[in-house]
């Protein structure tokens, strides 16, 4: 199966690593504005031509799949692009800048009969998979509300915050954290489904040039109710997911490999703090060794899930079989994640704005 | 004549626009927007242009008037691609820019770190190796953006004719800068001293200036390539030794053969961490040779060509960096 890269940067890279090692696909080709980036990325993962044009790719090469790993502002054309080219899309996350944009591809590919996969690679890593497959089991019983909350620090001044020279998601709206609204979105979709309101909080912290560094929101959904936060200020970094059930709550950091989980269990009822405890100390050791090891000994990283993502979207079409992320699943993501945006930028000068008792579109 | 100066505000290049003032040159120094000019202390005569070559429309105007590009301006820090992005896509659209213009004469400050470590046996010098692909993408990200901006501005110069002097500085140090990769690894007040009788490949800023700003001037050095290096290098233990003096501090050195750590992070790599290049630098056998191998360094060519000799001596420098700013300022 032939694919084709438009986009050279970091996360094309870790495209590029999933790729060489699933059996059946050829990487093709690369694109990229910059040609240093493009001839970079060819060279270094062997991949035999390279471009400055999309199109001149597109054509020429003729690909089966593209990936599209540019900045968001770009994807609905890229993506358009692709699509009329009769070529599935794998698209990064955000997978458009507006849902508008992404309503129209969804059409495209649907008349097509080709696939449009957003990149929700943290549905894929381990913890979540654990937590899918006791709900399945029955064991988590079930799910009554999710929370995911991602601190990550963006404020420093050669990333999101650059002061001199603006980050392509800077263009959202929402800035800097409207680009990892798909993660909290996906995992919030996964786990309670489509949503049916939202209230949302967006203040600023820091004297930076994003319009916004913290974030948090309630969601009211099909199966439940889900609490998404991000943090700029609150450290360490962390990534975590709580899932709360009827009969266990689940815990994981989705940046290292630490999954936790209390349950009732039979027994004394005075003795299950105490067994859970002791249940919950033998997995966060156990998962710091195996987060040291994971550093020592390379390997994906906390993009583990991209490549098992990456695996059965090509398993998938190369069988015929149903993608792991569906055309719906996108939009319904998506429609939340619009949701979840600000009415509009905040003005440096009011730091703090409030959307509450906003109703999120309904599906 | 005039210089444009990228990275003008860097450590290097805020001692390159006072050389090149120094030689009668005048100086067009560009800066990136949110830089603060007033720590700088340049005379009004310096024009200053503000523009990240990341994202800067019109850089063609930087160039106006302007007879040699004295290109400086690289990230240092960061990750792997943000480093690509600023020193090897900026140079792109920098040299992009200048093909418009009427400049043909380029100064590109390199680096040591171009060279193939690895297959290096001797003496350093203009004529060793330069790092293959693919063992460069197990270099770090710095080493991985200056060989490419050193590839990007040899092709852009041969494409349009102009004017090409590549200087390679090994180690620049200086005021607030004198800790070096070379050191070894400091824990808490111990460092570990790898192979402390090693010479480092070092040039104080101020003649490492001295020496672009001549370059940028002199027709001699057209068409070469130099390394930069005050002479053959100190020793690493006596240089540490004197980074503790001048910094007033008690540190405890140990010393460490290199070919024993060598042989155990070979070992280690190959084995225990099967290979994966996002272990921490010194723990990368190619990464550790970059840094550490014992080598021998010499600045013979720049001699002969230019005539160069370093301005300032061992103890000058020292001076000039641990000295506090008063009796430095007034000396």
């Amino acid at each position: 199966m032939k694919a084709v890269l438009i986009g050279a940067g970091q996360i094309a890279r870790q495209h590029l690593t999933c790729l060489e090692g699933i059996a059946g696909v050829e990487v093709a080709g690369i694109c990229d504005l910059a040609p240093s980036v493009a001839e970079c990325a060819a060279e270094r993962h062997r991949v035999p031509r390279w471009f400055t044009d999309h199109r001149t790719m597109l054509a020429e090469v003729r690909p089966a799949v593209v990936h599209v790993t540019t900045p968001p502002g770009s994807h609905f054309r890229l993506a358009m692009d692709a699509l009329e080219a009769g070529a599935h899309v794998i698209l990064e996350k955000p997978a458009t800048a507006t849902l508008a944009e992404l309503e129209q591809l969804g059409r495209r590919a649907e008349q097509s009969g080709l696939a449009l996969v957003e990149d929700y690679n943290y549905l894929f890593n381990r913890a979540p998979q654990q937590m899918l497959h006791r709900i399945d089991t029955g064991e988590l019983g079930t799910v009554v509300h999710v929370e995911v909350s991602l601190c990550l620090d963006i404020l420093g001044p050669s990333g999101f915050a650059d002061p001199n020279a603006p980050h392509p998601a800077l263009g959202l709206r929402g800035g800097a954290i409207a680009d990892f609204l798909p993660h909290l979105a996906s995992l919030a979709h996964l786990f309670v489904g489509r949503h049916r309101a939202v209230r949302t909080l967006w203040t600023k912290r820091s004297n930076t040039v994003l319009p916004s560094d913290e974030f948090r929101a309630v969601v009211d959904a099909e199966r439940g109710t889900a609490s998404l936060s991000f943090s700029s200020a609150s450290q360490p970094d962390a990534f975590w997911l709580r899932v709360y059930g009827t009969r266990m709550q689940a815990s994981a950091n989705l940046f290292e490999t630490r999954v936790t989980f209390d349950g009732l269990r039979p027994g004394p009822k005075p003795l299950r703090p105490f067994i859970n405890g002791i249940q919950e100390g033998r997995d966060v050791a156990r998962a710091a060794v195996g987060t040291l090891m994971r550093k020592f000994t390379g390997g994906p990283g906390s993009y583990e899930g991209l490549f098992e993502l990456l695996t059965r979207v090509y398993r998938a079409l190369q069988s015929g079989a149903e993608l792991p992320v569906t055309r719906t699943q996108v939009l319904e993501v998506n429609r939340m994640v619009e949701a979840l945006k600000p009415l509009e930028e905040a003005p440096a000068a009011q730091p703090l704005r409030l959307a509450g008792g906003r109703d999120g579109s309904r599906p | 004549m005039k210089a444009l100066v990228t990275g003008a505000a860097g450590f290097l290049g805020r001692h390159l626009v006072s050389a090149l003032l120094d030689r009668g040159v005048e100086v067009r120094a560009l800066v990136r927007p949110a830089t603060r000019l007033e720590p700088l202390g340049w005379p009004a005569s310096v024009e200053v242009v503000r523009a990240d070559l990341r994202s800067a429309r019109d850089l063609d105007q930087a160039f106006d008037g302007v007879d040699v590009l004295v290109h400086l301006a690289a990230a240092v820090s960061g990750g792997e691609d943000a480093q690509f992005a600023a020193t090897v896509v900026g140079t792109e659209r920098l040299l992009e820019a200048m093909a418009r213009t009427g400049c043909k004469r380029v100064v590109l400050a390199s680096s040591f770190s171009v060279y193939d470590w690895s297959a290096i046996e001797g003496t350093l010098d203009e004529d060793s190796p330069i790092e293959p692909v693919p063992d460069l993408y197990e270099r770090d990200g710095y080493s991985i953006a200056k060989s490419w901006q050193e590839r990007v501005v040899r092709r852009e110069c041969e494409a349009h004719g102009w004017d090409l002097t590549v200087l390679r500085p090994g180690f620049i140090w200086g005021r607030d800068h004198a800790e070096l990769a070379a050191l070894g690894l400091q824990i808490s007040r111990l460092h570990l001293v790898i192979g402390p009788l090693t010479h480092v490949p070092m040039t104080h800023v101020e003649n490492c200036a001295d020496l672009f700003a001549l370059a940028a001037v002199d027709p001699r050095a057209r068409g070469q390539t130099f390394n930069v290096v005050d002479g053959e290098g100190e020793r690493i233990w006596s240089f540490l030794g004197e980074v503790l003096r001048g910094k007033g501090q008690r540190g405890l050195r140990l010393p460490v053969p290199y070919g024993l750590a060598h042989r155990a992070v070979q070992l280690a790599f190959a084995t225990v961490f099967r290979r994966n290049l996002k272990l921490p630098q010194i723990l990368i056998p190619v990464r550790f040779e970059s840094r550490l191998k014992p080598l021998r360094y010499t600045n013979r060519r720049v001699r002969e060509v230019l005539g160069w000799s370093p301005p300032l001596d061992l103890r000058e420098c020292l001076r000039r960096t641990f000295e506090p700013e008063g009796p430095r300022a007034a000396a």
